[in-house]
């Protein structure tokens, strides 16, 4: 057992340090506009690739560098530690299409996936399939050597903003529901394909929904064979589960930074409630990263992510949404009267956190099914 | 990087976990039954005993990582001997002052030696003091170990448990407390080694809090995994109890609180012989509050799902609780974890 760099590790690290405080552009967090957002994100993107943080763990061939996954993690951290743009969230798609894609399809889609020229988003929920996403509806029907895609996607993240989406649709309704569902990789500017935006409670729009009428998807862009989209489905979120794949601690670090911010701005520092209760979140904080420290070591040790990515994620939405009550409690009135910007929208941000990638509750119940519980 | 044992961790782990085994009870009448002279020695043969006294080059034999497997193992185990209150705590306190024979002696089983704490049982002992004073996992102990001020810092003394305490009917049924009442003299303190210096205090607190962390993840996930055990074989409504997902949420739920404990615990063992003392603190405050935070809730889950036996003396589950409650209260519970790290955090002292 060593949580410390080993001294690659902590050449990466410092070189990272620098690199970081040198590039990260100045008033990033400042930015209202959500269109500009985006831009900065994407931007930000393709300026980590292009320094070579992108995809540090993904094999020389598909454009990474074959690293471990423990330099994801340092990633994280020092972007945490100095307050970066959010990273990139390749990790989870691009592992479905790491993992189950043919070699062609991995030169096709890897690369530019990981440059951020392409932004993907994830199209598996629909209105009637969401905890039971297996029901989906969505169908996609072979007519030559075309799919022919039709239905309603529901909550595609980042849907108004990608060009590429990895869809499940239902490709054999004769069989049963987990067997008949097949995975595609579809560009989202095909005739037939309609992106609404959904706007959450906090007055954002954080996902879409999607319309497919129509829609024709050459054969050589399914991935996997036909009826292993339950299987594809499956690995995307147990790796979209795992927190040190998506950024959440680098997140996490900042907020609680700017919440101490706050209670010491608001002279609240010298209440010993205020002090445990900052000191709590910092505490949620740590357990989180370290957890996701042991999950990142079986990664290395070679095994998959498996049902410990659960116990991850109902630790990250139990830390983030106290932390966001934590603020509420700090801020009281001034939450609610517009005084303190963005605070409220950062709390009903929160919100789905456990709700996407799996509700806590369907997260127990994972658990629940890896403690051999009857069923 | 690597978040994980190694293979002699491992060994040493399997080692541990056999002797708890073999020792600890399956219910709580076994605690009169269970011979605890004979785990102690078991213990001892295995060097169990002598994870915190020093090489030749001044090094501990065993680092903090050993220290938590055999303090998670002893704890799932429930198992009734003064592990941590003697082969950890007293025995580094003997080691930082320097008094290495004696030491030694607690390490090959011959005696065995408590510490001492303040009325809430949150700090060792600071004496000549008022009383009352507490010699806390004393089994089988003569003395216990307590603090008193020296002009060159902090000295070890010893305190004879034979005048003065009196045997405490504690929550804990698994380990031995004893009280005294009235003020600790100057009289009954006899130095051991040298004073400590700042940092052996803080080395020794860190590794105190995390021997206890790991003490509490051993007695939390025994506790799931008893009442995970008793879902799959316990029929009502003609249906497994394990099969209703109020059931199944509630294990869930304790399982992901013994499981963060544990992440916190494992990298607060690490930190106490690789990080600075202050880091090492911070990891064990950090690791010691996260357990206070869950291990009541735990232990009370596991009794919720054993239903109206799990509420019954003889059955095991209040056993876990005590030693939680207990594990939770010594040496500072979640408040006084957390006003600590506010301090580091928020004042940077
Ligand atoms: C902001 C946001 C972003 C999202 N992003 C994406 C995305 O990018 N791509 C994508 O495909 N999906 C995405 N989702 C969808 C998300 O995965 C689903 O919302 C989620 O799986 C829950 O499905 P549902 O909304 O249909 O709720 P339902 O499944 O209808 O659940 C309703 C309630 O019932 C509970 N429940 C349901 N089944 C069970 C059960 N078996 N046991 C116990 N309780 C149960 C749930 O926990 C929940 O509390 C996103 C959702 C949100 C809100």
């Amino acid at each position: 057992m060593d949580y410390r760099d080993t001294p690659e590790e902590a050449e990466f690290r410092a070189v990272l340090r620098q690199w970081l405080s040198a590039t990260i552009p100045a008033g990033w967090d400042k930015i209202d506009d959500e269109e500009e957002a985006v831009e900065l994100r994407k931007e930000w993107h393709r300026t980590l690739y292009r320094a070579g943080y992108v995809g540090m763990s993904w094999p020389v061939e598909y454009g990474g560098r074959g690293l471990s996954p423990v330099y994801d993690a340092i990633l994280n951290e020092e972007s945490g530690n100095m307050n970066a743009p959010s990273l990139p969230s390749v990790g989870y798609i691009g592992r479905a299409i790491f993992t189950y894609a043919s070699e062609e399809q991995k030169r096709r889609f890897l690369p530019p996936l990981l440059s951020g020229e392409v932004s993907w988003c994830q199209g598996f929920s629909e209105p009637e399939a969401g905890s039971d996403l297996a029901s989906l509806r969505t169908t996609a029907r072979l007519e030559g050597d075309h799919y022919v895609v039709n239905g309603q996607k529901m909550w595609t993240s980042g849907g108004q903003y990608a060009d590429w989406c990895l869809l499940l649709a239902r490709t054999d309704p004769d069989v049963p529901k987990h067997k008949g569902i097949s995975a595609f990789l579809v560009a989202l500017n095909e005739p037939g394909v309609t992106v609404r935006p959904i706007v959450i409670a906090s007055g954002e729009a954080e996902t879409a929904e999607v319309f497919w009428d129509d829609v024709r998807i050459p054969e050589e862009q399914r991935l996997g064979a036909p009826g292993e989209g339950w299987r594809i489905a499956m690995t995307t979120v147990a790796y979209e589960r795992g927190p040190a794949d998506i950024g959440f601690i680098a997140a996490y670090r900042r907020t609680l930074r700017k919440v101490e911010r706050l209670a010491t701005e608001r002279g609240l520092l010298e209440q010993p409630e205020t002090r445990k209760a900052l000191a709590r979140a910092y505490v949620r904080g740590e357990v989180l990263r370290l957890n996701c420290m042991e999950q990142l070591s079986l990664r290395v040790s070679g095994r998959a992510p498996g049902s410990e990515g659960s116990v991850a994620k109902l630790l990250w939405a139990e830390a983030e949404q106290s932390l966001q009550h934590l603020a509420m409690d700090i801020l009281g009135a001034d939450e609610l009267t517009g005084v303190a910007d963005g605070w409220l929208s950062s709390y009903f941000t929160s919100r789905p956190v456990s709700v996407y990638g799996g509700s806590a509750q369907i997260q127990k119940n994972i658990i629940a099914r890896m403690l051999d519980m009857p069923r | 990087m690597l978040a994980l044992l190694s293979d002699e961790q491992q060994m040493l782990k399997e080692v541990a976990v056999q002797i708890a085994g073999s020792a600890g009870p399956a219910n709580p009448s076994d605690l009169h039954t269970r011979d605890r002279a004979a785990a102690w020695q078991s213990l001892a043969q295995s060097g169990l005993l002598a994870l915190r006294t020093r090489d030749d080059e001044g090094r501990p034999v065993g680092s903090g990582v050993e220290v938590a497997v055999v303090a998670e193992a002893l704890g799932a185990g429930l198992v009734p001997v003064p592990y941590l209150g003697s082969a950890i705590l007293a025995t580094e306190l003997l080691a930082l002052a320097g008094a290495h024979d004696e030491a030694e002696a607690l390490a090959q089983g011959v005696s065995r030696t408590g510490v001492l704490l303040d009325r809430d049982l949150s700090a060792l002992a600071r004496v000549p003091g008022d009383g009352p004073t507490y010699g806390w996992d004393v089994d089988g102990a003569a003395a216990a170990l307590a603090l008193t001020d020296s002009p060159d810092g902090p000295q070890v003394v010893r305190v004879s448990l034979e005048t003065g305490f009196v045997p405490v009917a504690g929550a804990d049924l698994t380990r031995t407390l004893v009280r005294s009442d009235g003020p600790i003299g100057a009289a009954h303190l006899t130095p051991v080694g040298r004073p400590l210096s700042p940092e052996d205090l803080q080395r020794w607190e860190a590794l105190t809090l995390t021997a206890i962390s790991a003490d509490a993840v051993g007695v939390m996930r025994a506790a799931v995994a008893r009442a995970v055990a008793y879902a799959k074989e316990r029929v009502q409504y003609g249906v497994l109890i394990g099969s209703f997902q109020a059931v199944q949420h509630m294990c869930a739920e304790a399982y992901v609180s013994a499981e963060s404990a544990a992440s916190a615990t494992n990298y607060a063992a690490w930190a106490v012989d690789e990080l600075d003392p202050t880091e090492a603190l911070m990891a064990a405050r950090t690791a010691k509050a996260q357990c206070a935070a869950v291990a009541r809730d735990v232990t009370e889950t596991v009794m919720q799902v054993f239903g109206g036996i799990g509420q019954t003396y003889e059955h095991i589950a209040h056993v876990h609780t005590r030693r939680a409650l207990t594990d939770r209260q010594v040496f500072g519970d979640e408040g006084t974890q957390l006003l600590r790290i506010a301090d580091v955090r928020l004042t940077g002292e």
